[in-house]
C-alpha cells in the first residue's frame, strides 16, 4: 500500500481529454489575425560556395511581405553549445549540406511563400563535398569549417585507471566492432512555430519545443533582443525525442520576419524537411576491447570512437563525452580508457536523441559483455549480476550511483520471462537475450555555463479558495509532465488532484531547462514540491494563528484540514468562509474544515498566497575535463529480456516479447511510467531491426518519408511486460528519478543477444533487416563448410 | 505538402466518365481512392489539370460470384476484399494480398482498379491476380474490350489502357476444381511496407495428383509482376511435392530481374524469390487438395 494519496498511482492524465477528442491546440491549429505565411529557401547542394543571391524577383510578387536573407539576418553565431557556435541563421559564404538555410519569405499565404522562394536567384560555385566519415579525414580532405581542420569537430581522450596495466592481467580480453545508423525520431509533429511581434518591441514565439528557455536565449541572442522582450509560448506539443532541444531556424526565421513586417508570421517544415534538418541520433561506430577474469570480473574497457557528426556541431561536443562516459556503470569497472572522434561532414548534423550519446555504445558493450560470458561458460545474467554496482557505489569517471536497483530489475525480468526455463531450451531459430543500461536523470549542468536555478516554479492558490495554480515553465511534450506535476503539487499540498490547475511551457513562468536529458521529474518535480509545500506552509501558518493550533499539529489531506490532536473549534473560520458567499449552495456546513475554507482565510489574512520553489543540483562530477557531461543528481537504470524469431531462410526477425523492468526510484503516475518504458521499446525496436536514414551521392536524403524511414508498426510490437523497480532515489522528489531515456538502453542489445541465441550468429551492425540477417546466416554457413 | 491546382469532375455513371475522359485525353487522370495519385500529386511527380473521380459510379463497385467468372468491381476497396467471404473462400491468395496492402485507413480507400492502374511493380493484387488468370475490362466512347492480365502492365506506372480507357471490371475465371493458390510478400517490416520481393502461384492438378498447369508471378522482381515461366514448365506433369517445388524455386529465382536498389540488393532479392515460390507453392498444394 502505497503511503501517499495522489502519487504513486495510475491517474488521468490532464490532458486525456482533450487530446482524446481533438480539442487540445497544437501548433498547426492556431492561427492569428493577419497572420503571414513562412518560407524557408534551402541549399539544393551539399557543398557550395555562395556567389551571389538576387532576391529582387521573390521581393516583387504580390503578396510577398518580407524577403530576409544574412544581409538581414546578420551572423551572430549559434549552435547548441556556447564552446562551438558554428551556425548563423541563413547561409552567407557557404552552404554546408543539402538543405542549410539561405533565406526566408514571409507572404500572404503559403502558395505565395513558396513560389516567391522559388523566384530567389542564388548563384553557387560547387565545392567537393565529403559524405563520410572515411571521406572527411583523408589528407586533404575538403574542410567544412576554416576553424576546424581535418574536419574533426570535437575530440575527447580520457582515461581512468591503467587500461594498459590491466589488460595485461587479463584472463581474456574480446574486441569487437559496432556501428548503428543515423537516425530519425519520427516524431509525430514536425517542427513549427508562430511568432508575433508587438508594436512595443515584444516578440511572442509559440513553438514546438522541447526548451522554451533554451529558445528564448538563443532567439534573444541572434536577433539582439533584449531578452525581457522575448517570451517563448510552447503549446501541446507531439513529442521530439531531443530533436526539438535545441532552437531551430525556422523559429528563428518566424521571429526576424515578424520583426520586420509587424504580423505573426506562422512556419512549419514539412516531413522532408525534418530529416533535412536532422539533428537526431548519430551514426556511432564503436570499437571496444574488454579484458576480464577468468571468474568474470570486469578490470578494464578500452574504448575508440568514431561520430558521423553532419555539417554542424548541434549537440555533438556532449555527444561523444556522452558516448564514453555512460559505460562508466552501472557495472564495477576499475579502468576505462575512451577515444572519441566527432567528424564533420556535408549532410545534415546529428544531435541528441533519446539516450543521447549511449545508446549505440551500450549496445556494443552489452553484445560483447555476452560473448564474454559464454567464452567463460557464465551465464549473461551471472556475469552482469557479479559484476554490478550497488546504490552508494560511484564509476571510475565519478559518477554517484545514489541509488541503483539493477540487481532487483535483473531478478524480474529473469522470473518474469521464464528466463531459466527458456535459455539454452529453445528451438534452433527462437532466442532469447538480455541487456541493462543506466541513463542520467537530469543532466548535472546547463548547455550554458551558468549558476542558474534549473527550474523554478509558483504555486498561487486562487484568492476564493480551493484550487492551486502551478506555474512551471517546464515542457509537456507528449511525455506526461504536467499530470506528474500536478500530482506532485497535490501531494505536497495535500489537495486531490482535481484541485490543481497547471499552466507550463511558457517562460513568462519562470526558468526550467526544458525536456532534455530526463531531468523534469526530478529537477521541475523537486521545484513544483518546494513551491506546494511553501503554499502550503502559508495556508497553515495563518490557520494556527487564528485557531492557535500549532502548525506541526495540521496537515493538509484529500483538500481537507485535519487536526493531529483532539477538537478544534474552527465554527468561527466557517461562519466567516459562509458569510461571504451568502446565496451559494455549496459552503461547506459540517465535516472537518475545508481546504477550501482555509486557503480562502489565509488570502483574507495575507493577500495572495503565492509558493515559490526552485531546484538546482548540488556540484557534481569530477574535476578532469569533459567531467561534467554525465553527471546527474541521480541515475535511472533498466534490465531488458527480448524473445525473438527469426526466419532463417529470410533473414526476417520477430520480436514475441520483451520483458522490462525499470527503476525509476518512485513511480509518481505508474500509467506514464509503463508508456515511457513501451515508447522506449519501440524506438529502440525499430532502430535495432529497421531504421536507417539514407543518402544519394550528392547528399540528398533519400527515405525522406515515413513509408520509407520504417519505424515499428503495431503489427511490427512485441509483447511487452513492463516491471516498475522502486528504489526510493534520496536525491529525488518523493524518491523519484527518470524513465524517459534510460529505458531505451537495454533494447537494442537484448535484441541482438537473442538474435544470437536463435541463429548461432553475431550481428555487429544495425538494421539488423531481413537482408543483413540472411548474409550474415550465408556467410556463416560458408565459414562453416569452406 | 500543397497540391497543385486541378479541375475536379465526379461522374455519376461509367458513361459519363467515359464522356469527361474522352473530352481532356492525356491532360486528365482516374482518381479512385488517391492512395497513390494524391501523394504523386503533392510531390509534384503528377500535376494532372483535370482529376475524373469514379469513386461515385455504383456499378464499379460490385463483387458477382454467380456466373462462370468471378467479377470484380474496379472501385472495390481492398478492405473490402480483404475481409469478403467469398473471397476468401474462391481467390483467398488475393485476399491474402489484400490484408498486406498498406494499412488500414490506406486500404479503406485503395481500390483494386487503383491497384492494377497504378501499375507498381512492388503492388500486392497483381500477382495473385495475374496467378488466377484475370483479364481486366476497358471502357470507352468507343466501347468495350477485355485484355488478359498478363498483357496489362508495360512498365513501372504503364499499362495497356489507353489515354480514354477507364478499367470498370476484374474477371477471374472459376477455378477448377483441386487448384490452389498462394501468396507471401516480404519487406523490412510487418505492415506498411514496400514489398521486397512478392510472390503468387496458382497450381491445378489433375485427377491423377499431377500437376495439370502452373502459374507463378514474382513482384518486385522486373518492371512488371513477371511470370516464371521457367519454373511453370518445370512443375507441369509432374507430382507435387516439396523437392519440386525447392526445384520450381530455384527456377523461379532465375527467371526473376530483380535490380539493386535502396530497399535490397538483387541478389538477396533473387533468394528470396526461391523462397517464397516454394512456401507460395505449398499454401497452393495445400489448398488444391482441399477444393473440390
Amino acid at each position: 500500500m502505497s503511503e501517499y494519496t495522489v502519487i504513486n498511482s495510475r491517474a488521468v492524465r490532464v490532458d486525456t481529454p482533450d487530446k482524446a477528442t481533438g480539442k487540445a491546440v497544437f501548433i498547426d491549429d492556431m492561427t492569428m489575425p493577419g497572420m503571414l505565411y513562412g518560407a524557408l529557401l534551402q541549399s539544393p547542394l551539399a557543398h557550395a560556395r555562395i556567389v551571389s543571391i538576387d532576391t529582387s524577383k521573390a521581393r516583387n510578387l504580390p503578396g510577398v511581405k518580407s524577403v530576409v536573407t544574412a544581409a538581414e539576418a546578420g551572423l551572430v553565431k549559434y549552435g547548441v553549445s556556447p564552446a562551438r557556435y558554428d551556425e548563423t541563421l541563413f547561409c552567407h559564404e557557404k552552404v554546408r549540406y543539402v538543405g542549410d538555410d539561405i533565406a526566408a519569405v514571409a507572404a500572404v499565404d503559403m502558395e505565395t511563400a513558396l513560389k516567391a522562394v522559388s523566384l530567389i536567384e542564388v548563384e553557387y560555385e560547387e565545392l567537393p563535398a565529403v559524405f563520410t566519415i572515411e571521406e572527411a579525414m583523408k589528407a586533404g580532405a575538403p574542410v567544412l569549417h576554416d576553424n576546424y581542420p581535418g574536419n574533426i569537430c570535437a575530440e575527447v581522450h580520457s582515461e581512468f585507471g591503467n587500461v594498459e596495466e590491466a589488460l595485461a592481467d587479463c584472463d581474456l580480453i574480446k574486441t569487437t566492432t559496432f556501428q548503428n545508423k543515423r537516425q530519425d525520431a519520427a516524431f509525430i509533429e514536425p517542427q513549427g512555430c508562430i511568432a508575433s511581434y508587438d508594436l512595443s518591441g515584444n516578440l511572442t514565439l509559440y513553438s514546438s519545443t522541447q526548451v522554451p528557455h533554451y529558445v528564448q536565449r538563443t532567439v534573444a541572442m541572434v536577433l539582439k533582443l533584449p531578452v525581457g522582450k522575448v517570451r517563448v509560448v510552447k503549446p501541446y506539443v507531439g513529442a521530439g525525442f531531443g530533436i526539438k532541444a535545441s532552437a531551430n531556424p525556422l523559429e528563428l526565421s518566424a521571429c526576424l520576419l515578424s520583426m520586420k513586417t509587424g504580423k505573426p508570421v506562422k512556419m512549419n517544415y514539412n516531413r522532408e524537411q525534418v530529416f533535412q534538418y536532422g539533428r537526431a541520433r548519430h551514426q556511432f561506430t564503436h570499437t571496444m576491447t574488454t579484458g576480464v577474469k577468468k571468474d568474470g570480473t570486469i578490470m578494464a574497457l578500452k574504448h575508440l570512437c568514431y561520430l558521423d557528426g553532419g555539417a554542424y556541431s548541434s549537440f555533438g561536443i556532449a555527444t561523444v563525452y556522452y558516448a564514453g562516459s555512460l559505460l562508466g556503470g552501472p557495472y564495477k569497472l576499475p579502468n576505462m580508457k575512451y577515444d572519441g572522434y566527432r567528424i564533420y561532414n556535408n549532410k545534415p548534423a546529428c544531435g541528441a536523441m533519446r539516450g543521447h550519446g549511449g545508446v549505440a555504445a551500450r549496445a556494443c558493450w552489452e553484445q560483447q559483455l555476452d560473448m564474454i560470458a559464454e567464452e567463460l561458460k557464465i551465464s549473461p545474467i551471472e556475469l552482469r549480476l557479479k559484476n554490478m554496482m550497488v546504490a552508494g557505489d560511484v564509476t571510475c569517471n565519478d559518477l554517484n550511483m545514489s541509488s541503483l536497483g539493477m540487481k532487483e530489475c535483473i531478478e524480474a525480468v529473469k522470473d518474469g520471462s521464464e528466463w531459466t526455463a527458456k535459455k539454452g531450451k529453445l528451438p534452433k531459430g527462437k532466442g532469447i537475450g538480455m541487456a541493462c543500461g543506466f541513463f542520467v536523470s537530469g543532466a548535472g549542468y546547463p548547455i550554458y555555463r551558468s549558476d542558474t536555478f534549473h527550474g523554478t516554479v509558483i504555486v498561487k492558490l486562487t484568492e476564493d479558495g480551493g484550487t492551486a495554480l502551478v506555474y512551471t515553465a517546464s515542457a509537456e511534450i507528449g511525455q506526461g509532465s504536467d499530470t506528474t506535476f500536478a500530482m506532485i503539487a497535490a501531494e505536497a499540498l495535500g489537495i486531490r488532484l482535481e484541485d490543481v490547475r497547471l499552466e507550463s511551457g511558457d517562460t513568462d513562468f519562470g526558468v526550467d531547462l526544458g525536456a532534455y536529458s530526463s531531468r523534469q521529474t526530478l529537477m521541475t518535480g523537486h521545484a513544483v514540491k518546494e513551491a506546494a509545500e511553501d503554499a502550503r506552509r502559508q495556508v497553515l501558518e495563518v490557520l494556527a494563528k487564528e485557531l492557535n493550533v500549532p502548525v506541526e499539529n495540521m496537515d493538509i489531506k484529500n483538500s481537507l484540514i485535519e487536526f493531529k490532536q483532539g477538537n478544534v473549534d474552527f465554527t468561527g473560520l466557517r461562519t466567516r468562509y459562509s458569510k461571504e458567499h451568502r446565496g451559494w449552495n455549496d459552503n461547506p456546513a459540517d465535516g472537518p474544515l475545508t481546504f477550501r475554507e482555509a486557503s480562502r482565510i489565509a488570502y483574507l489574512s495575507k493577500g495572495s498566497i503565492v509558493g515559490t520553489g526552485k531546484y538546482k543540483p548540488p556540484e557534481l562530477g569530477g574535476k578532469y575535463k569533459g567531467a561534467t557531461v554525465g553527471t546527474s543528481p541521480a541515475y535511472g537504470c533498466s534490465a531488458q529480456i527480448a524473445e525473438v524469431t527469426v526466419d532463417e531462410e529470410t533473414g526476417q526477425i520477430t520480436v514475441d516479447r520483451i520483458t522490462d523492468a525499470h527503476d525509476c526510484g518512485l513511480a509518481i503516475n505508474v500509467t506514464s511510467v509503463e508508456g515511457q518504458m513501451e515508447g522506449s521499446v519501440s524506438m529502440g525496436l525499430g532502430e535495432a531491426l529497421f531504421e536507417e536514414v539514407k543518402f544519394d551521392k550528392k547528399g540528398h536524403v533519400i527515405n525522406a518519408d515515413l513509408a520509407e524511414y520504417k519505424i515499428p508498426t503495431m503489427l511490427d510490437m512485441p509483447q511487452i511486460k513492463t516491471i516498475i523497480v522502486e528504489s526510493n532515489e534520496p536525491n529525488g522528489p518523493f524518491g523519484a528519478k527518470e524513465v524517459g531515456e534510460g529505458a531505451i538502453m537495454p533494447t537494442i542489445p537484448a535484441i541482438l543477444n537473442a538474435v544470437y541465441d536463435a541463429i548461432g550468429v553475431r550481428i555487429h551492425e544495425l538494421p539488423m533487416t531481413p537482408e543483413r540477417v540472411y548474409l550474415a546466416i550465408q556467410e556463416a554457413k560458408k565459414g562453416k563448410t569452406g | 505538402m500543397l497540391l497543385p491546382k486541378f479541375d475536379f469532375h465526379e461522374p455519376k455513371t461509367l458513361n459519363e466518365a467515359c464522356q469527361i475522359l474522352a473530352a481532356y485525353g492525356v491532360k486528365a487522370k482516374l482518381i479512385a481512392g488517391g492512395t497513390d495519385l494524391m501523394v504523386n500529386m503533392k510531390k509534384k511527380i503528377l500535376s494532372p489539370e483535370q482529376v475524373i473521380s469514379i469513386s461515385r459510379i455504383g456499378e464499379l463497385k460490385k463483387l458477382d460470384t454467380s456466373g462462370d467468372s468471378i467479377r470484380i468491381g474496379s472501385c472495390f476497396t481492398v478492405a473490402d476484399l480483404s475481409t469478403s467471404d467469398a473471397i476468401q473462400k474462391h481467390l483467398s491468395a488475393l485476399g491474402e494480398g489484400a490484408k498486406n496492402l498498406g494499412t488500414p485507413l490506406i486500404r479503406n480507400l485503395a481500390t483494386i482498379g487503383g491497384n492494377l492502374g497504378s501499375a507498381r511493380p512492388a503492388a500486392d493484387l497483381p500477382p495473385a491476380l495475374m496467378a488466377y488468370g484475370a483479364q481486366v475490362v476497358l471502357n470507352s466512347l468507343s466501347g468495350e474490350r477485355t485484355l488478359s492480365l498478363d498483357k496489362f502492365f508495360l512498365g513501372p506506372g504503364f499499362t495497356a489502357a489507353k489515354p480514354d480507357e477507364i478499367l470498370s471490371e476484374i474477371q477471374i475465371p472459376s477455378l477448377p476444381p483441386h487448384s490452389g493458390a498462394g501468396y507471401i510478400n516480404i519487406g523490412i517490416r510487418k505492415g506498411q511496407d514496400c514489398n521486397l520481393v512478392n510472390v503468387a502461384s496458382f497450381i491445378a492438378l489433375d485427377t491423377d495428383g499431377t500437376i495439370r498447369n502452373a502459374r507463378i508471378v514474382m513482384g518486385c522482381v522486373g518492371p512488371i509482376p513477371l511470370r516464371a515461366s521457367s519454373a511453370e514448365k518445370m512443375l507441369i506433369g509432374q507430382k507435387p511435392e516439396s523437392a519440386l517445388f525447392a526445384r520450381a524455386g530455384a527456377a523461379a529465382s532465375l527467371d526473376s530481374t530483380p535490380i539493386d536498389d535502396f530497399r535490397g540488393t538483387a541478389a538477396y532479392k533473387r533468394d528470396m524469390v526461391g523462397v517464397l515460390t516454394r512456401r507460395t507453392l505449398d499454401i497452393a498444394f495445400r489448398e488444391a487438395t482441399h477444393r473440390q
